[in-house]
């Protein structure tokens, strides 16, 4: 990679602002509308993304991705309502802001710490992204086996409340993965009979279904998604105190730096997503404070290491998927569902395949958080009166629209059933705890795992032991053990110290 | 939300087995169609299959012994609670399939259009003005996206049929 490319890049990317503003403003309004994440917007503009060229697409999604991000942050601090799971721990420090009269600063707090956050953690991938997709070459297909499932396993135990519901879920989408001909005699298995399926569970119905569908069948149950005293609450809301507001964030540029790394290296687990990586954050910036005592009480580096932190697992969710062809997330999901659909094959090859598209996702993340600063600031107060939309309308919107979404893909009306389906399996996952990102990061898996552990099993005659015959491949195997092994063990503390109390 | 609990303070672990149970229903018809196919069909299939047998087995088994020490029962609480939003989620579901079905007859604006209508009927949604407006600009937006912009094959009904030329003026 020279820097002629990497210039020529940031051109073709900047060239892109046609699509980046309005994503990043599109992103801002749905990360601010609680329970409507990336990847569902993502699913319902499926049909433009799959429509647009390959680069234009990349653009929309990744500028869409990190507005999300930076969206949920919003109600967050206003009406203590997280837009985004990333954002909650933002309502700890954020809301108490509120109250105290410093809303504005907040939120200005909080874009710095968004925008510089993000930024500094795409371009500290993209110096060790040449590394990072290397070590994908070094993987061989019993490797890729592991990998993948110790990429499971890693969903189920970091994502999920129940470790089992999580393993389950996400073994019973690897399954669901299978069905489908197979790839050296061609035979259909648990096809039910439908032609449509001899090609494989197609993705952009099983997204729709499992994600956007689900969600909306939850949301029925609440009149509107913020309570009377939040809808009051966001009514109510002033716009002042900018400049203050950024003098604040100067003067803490090094807790944003070193928030973004914890989300950066968090993000590129698989599973572990913004959540974690935000409440990770806020918990090693109060336990390094001189001053952990006055953390929720309302204080600036409460609000910048949550929001810095969960901008940098943009970045990090997307390494694994394009290094390794594994997904870090649902967002990342979502993404290489369409760069599949484009012809694009994820993993070590990718880099050296289609260079301008690996180093041109970072690209695109780092020009997206460019073009933040300037449209952010004067736009975010009137952001947060999304919230005040009744579920009455969102719910058939939702559901209808992006039932019509799920015949972009194949233009099969099959598949606008088989999101329905989805749908009513991602509800029952949704209210039973049965993570859905692992089922369906099972799914998206299910075809590959079973190409690697075929070409593994032809290679060795058929001898399961080959599964264990590298070194690398045994210590991920042992990794596994411990990653199966530490959440049931520490499941077993956590009761017996509650049965104590 | 209402409560998951009974009076007794026993969890509703029901609706916890039905997803083991498609699972494990799943897995046995899997199965039973690579039965008699070559090994490289049936390997990835059954190792998962067994995997995922195992697991929904000690599920099943630690929602069981829950329900022996009374600390849970067999409910399905918090699938089918509330009750009222139950039946709506029940009527928007209804909806999806008769939109599935309408829609080879009637296109893809005229359906969606009386689909939305419904659907915002069914969610509590009683003012005229709304009913008519939001399914109107829904399946305004999906004709122009879908049939006008992407062209794709959605089955056509009187209204795609009424604005073709259109269509095919733009489109030449």
């Amino acid at each position: 990679m020279s820097w002629d490319f990497l210039v020529t890049q940031f051109g073709v990317q900047l060239g892109m602002w046609w699509v980046i503003v309005p994503a990043i403003l599109l992103g801002i309004v749905v990360g601010a509308v609680p329970g409507f994440s990336a990847q569902n917007s993502l699913i319902i503009l499926l049909p433009l993304t799959l429509s647009m060229n390959i680069h234009a697409a990349l653009a929309f999604m990744i500028a869409l991705y990190c507005a999300t991000h930076l969206g949920g942050g919003i109600p967050a601090i206003l009406v203590r309502i997280p837009g985004t799971g990333g954002a909650a721990a933002t309502t700890l420090d954020g809301y108490p802001m509120t109250r105290k009269g410093q809303a504005q600063q907040a939120l200005v707090l909080s874009f710095c710490a968004s925008v510089f956050g993000g930024l500094i953690a795409t371009l500290a991938t993209f110096a060790l992204l040449p590394w990072l997709s290397k070590a994908g070459l070094y993987l061989r297909s019993v490797e890729m086996v592991v990998v993948m499932l110790f990429g499971l396993t890693l969903i189920a135990a970091v994502a999920a409340q129940d470790f089992l519901k999580g393993i389950i879920a996400g073994l019973f989408g690897l399954l669901i993965g299978v069905i489908g001909t197979d790839h050296i005699y061609n035979a259909p298995r648990a096809t039910f009979g439908f032609l449509e399926l001899y090609d494989g569970v197609p993705l952009v119905p099983a997204l729709i279904g499992l994600f956007a569908i689900s969600e909306a069948l939850v949301m029925v149950e609440t009149k509107m998604i913020v309570s009377r005293e939040g809808r009051e609450r966001a009514e109510r809301m002033r716009w002042s105190d900018t400049v203050d507001g950024l003098r604040m964030s100067l003067h803490r540029w090094w807790h944003i730096v070193w928030t973004s790394f914890v989300g950066l290296v968090i993000g590129i687990i698989p599973g572990a997503g913004a959540s974690v990586a935000a409440f990770v954050a806020y918990q090693q910036s109060r336990l390094w404070s001189k001053t952990p005592e006055l953390y929720g009480t309302g204080i600036p580096e409460g609000v910048i290491a949550p929001e810095s932190a969960n901008n940098g697992v943009t970045s990090g969710t997307l390494v694994p998927m394009m290094a390794l062809g594994v997904p870090g997330g649902s967002t990342a999901a979502v993404m290489m569902i369409v760069l599949q659909y484009h012809g694009i094959v994820m993993g070590p090859q990718l880099f050296t395949s289609h260079p301008q598209i690996a180093y041109g996702v970072f690209v695109s993340m780092a020009v997206a958080y460019i073009f933040m600063i300037f449209t952010i600031l004067p736009l975010a107060r009137y952001m947060s009166r999304i919230v005040l939309i009744g579920t009455e309308y969102l719910v058939p919107v939702i559901v209808l629209m992006t039932i019509v979404a799920a015949f972009a893909g194949r233009q099969y009306l099959f598949d606008m059933g088989l999101a329905v389906v989805f749908g009513v399996i991602g509800y029952i996952a949704h209210r039973t705890n049965y993570h859905v990102t692992a089922m369906l990061i099972g799914i998206i898996l299910g075809p590959l795992f079973e190409e690697y552990l075929v070409r593994a099993l032809r290679l060795s005659q058929g001898n399961v032991a080959v599964l264990f015959s590298s070194t690398l491949g045994n210590v991920l195997w042992g990794l596994l053990a411990l990653s199966l092994v530490l959440p049931w063990w520490r499941e077993r503390q956590h009761r017996k110290a509650a049965l104590r109390r | 939300m209402e409560s998951n609990d009974d009076a007794q303070g026993r969890t509703a672990l029901g609706a916890d087995l039905v997803i083991p149970a498609l699972a494990l229903a799943f897995a046995a018809y899997f199965f039973y169609s690579v039965r008699g196919l070559a090994w490289e069909a049936q390997a990835n299939g059954l190792l998962i299959g067994s995997a995922l047998v195992v697991l929904c087995l000690v599920q099943v088994g630690r929602i069981a012994r829950a329900v022996a020490k009374r600390h849970g029962r067999l409910g399905f609480g918090s699938l089918i609670r509330p009750r009222e939003a139950f039946v709506k989620r029940l009527g928007i579901v209804a909806i999806s399939v008769a939109f599935l079905v309408a829609i080879r007859w009637l296109g893809l604006t005229l359906s969606l259009f009386l689909a939305m209508a419904g659907a915002l009927y069914v969610m509590g949604g009683r003012t005229r003005r709304h009913l008519f407006w939001i399914p109107l600009i829904s399946a305004a937006m999906a004709y122009v996206l879908f049939i006008g912009v992407l062209q794709s094959e959605l089955p056509p009904g009187p209204v795609e049929h009424l604005l073709a030329p259109v269509v095919a003026k733009l489109h030449p």
